[in-house]
C-alpha cells in the first residue's frame, strides 16, 4: 500500500484512518476528491465546514451573494466581521483557517445555463445547496448531462428534503417533473426558517457526498429523505426513474438548450 | 383515512393531518377529492387549470409513490396512510 499522507495528515485524519471503511486508502480518495458546492448559505455552510474538515481537497464554491447580517442566524461559516463580503471570499477564508490541505476555488457568479457546463467540468461531485428552483432544475439537468452525480437538499422553514441523484437512478425530474410556478411556494426571506435546520440537511449532503467520493454505504439514490424538525422525524420515501423523463429517460434530451429555467423550468416536448 | 401533509401544503390545508371520510372501496383518488373539498385552499394550489394535480405534486400511499404504481386509481386499505408532498427550494 502506498501512502502519501504525512505526518501531519496521519494525525489529522487519524480517526477516519483507523475505520476500516475509510483507511488510509480512503483518506487518500476524499484529498484527491473534487467536490463543486451550489450556495455557500444556509446549507451549503455546514457542507463546506464538514466537507473541508473532512479533507476532501478540493472544493468547488459557486456564490454571487454577499454576506448579509441576517443570514448569520444560520450560515455558520460567515461571521459578523464578514458582512458585506463576498460569501465565496468569506468561505475560503474559513476554509483556509480550517485545513490547509484543502483548495478553494471560488466562483463569484449566478450559475446559469451559459457556464454550468464549465463549472462542473472537472469535478467529481456536486452538492446543490442552492435556494432557487431555477438552479435546481438547471443543476439536475446539467449534471445527468455530464454524468456526474448531484447530493440534493432543500429547505421550507421547519422541514427539509434531500436526495442524491447518481448517473444510472432516478434525478430529480423523476419526482418533481416541473417546478412550482413563482410565487407557488414561498421562500426563506418571506417564510422565515429555523437556523438549526441547513445544519441538519446540509450535514446529511456532506455525509452523502463523503459516501460518494469514499464509494462507500448506501447513498439516498432513489429515495427522498423528510426531515421534519418539530416533529423529530425522518422518512425515507423511494421513488423511481420515470421512463418518460426528459432528462434520464427513454428519449433524453441531448444538452440544456432552449429549456427555460425560469417559472415551471419545464422540458418542453419537441 | 389521514392525510398528512408536508411543507407549504400544510399551510394551505391549514393543518399536517386532515382526516377524510371515504367508503369502502374508494381509492386514493377518492380520498384526495374528500381532502380538497375539505380544503379548497389546498385544491387551489395542487391543482390545475383542467383540475388536475400538478406534476410536482406528489401523492404517498403507505410511504410509497402512488404513481410508480396505480396512480390515483389505487384502491385504499384501511388503515393506509396518505401524504402529499411538493419540492421545497430554500437553501
Amino acid at each position: 500500500m502506498s501512502l502519501s499522507l504525512d505526518a501531519t495528515q496521519l494525525d489529522r485524519y487519524s480517526r477516519h484512518i483507523i475505520m476500516d471503511e475509510v483507511g488510509p486508502e480512503g483518506q487518500e480518495k476524499l484529498l484527491n476528491g473534487r467536490a463543486l458546492v451550489i450556495g455557500a448559505g444556509g446549507l451549503g455552510a455546514p457542507v463546506i465546514q464538514y466537507l473541508a474538515a473532512a479533507g476532501v481537497g478540493t472544493l468547488g464554491i459557486v456564490d454571487d451573494d454577499v454576506v448579509e447580517r441576517s443570514n448569520l442566524q444560520r450560515q455558520v461559516i460567515h461571521a459578523d466581521a464578514d458582512v458585506g463580503v463576498p460569501k465565496v471570499e468569506s468561505a475560503a477564508a474559513f476554509v483556509e483557517r480550517l485545513n490547509p490541505d484543502v483548495t478553494v476555488e471560488t466562483y463569484e457568479t449566478r450559475l446559469g445555463p451559459e457556464n454550468v457546463g464549465s463549472l462542473l467540468e472537472g469535478y467529481d461531485i456536486v452538492v446543490d445547496a442552492s435556494d432557487n428552483f431555477p438552479t435546481r432544475y438547471l443543476v439536475n439537468d446539467a449534471a445527468r448531462l455530464a454524468g456526474v452525480p448531484v447530493v440534493h437538499g432543500a429547505i421550507y422553514k421547519f422541514e427539509g428534503q434531500a436526495t442524491t441523484l447518481v448517473p444510472g437512478g432516478p434525478c430529480y425530474r423523476c419526482l418533481f417533473p416541473e417546478a412550482p410556478e413563482p410565487g407557488t411556494v414561498p421562500d426563506c426571506a418571506t417564510t422565515g426558517v429555523l437556523g438549526v435546520l441547513p445544519g441538519t440537511v446540509g450535514c446529511v449532503q456532506a455525509t452523502e457526498a463523503v459516501k460518494l467520493l469514499l464509494g462507500e454505504g448506501e447513498v439516498l439514490e432513489g429515495r427522498l429523505l423528510f426531515y421534519d424538525a418539530m416533529d423529530m422525524s425522518f422518512e425515507t420515501v423511494p421513488y423511481r426513474r420515470n421512463p418518460d423523463c426528459p432528462v434520464c429517460g427513454e428519449n433524453p434530451i441531448d444538452s440544456i438548450e432552449g429549456i427555460e429555467y425560469a417559472g415551471g423550468c419545464a422540458v418542453e416536448a419537441e | 383515512m389521514e392525510w398528512k401533509l408536508f411543507a407549504d401544503l400544510a399551510e394551505a390545508a391549514d393543518g399536517r393531518r386532515v382526516t377524510v371520510e371515504v367508503d369502502g372501496g374508494a381509492t386514493v383518488g377518492d380520498a384526495l377529492d374528500a381532502l380538497l373539498e375539505a380544503r379548497p385552499a389546498l385544491a387551489d394550489r395542487v391543482l390545475d387549470d383542467e383540475g388536475d394535480l400538478r406534476d410536482h405534486i406528489n401523492v404517498l400511499r403507505n410511504g410509497e409513490n402512488v404513481f410508480t404504481a396505480d396512480g390515483l386509481d389505487t384502491e385504499l386499505e384501511e388503515g393506509d396512510e396518505l401524504a402529499l408532498f411538493p419540492p421545497v427550494s430554500g437553501g
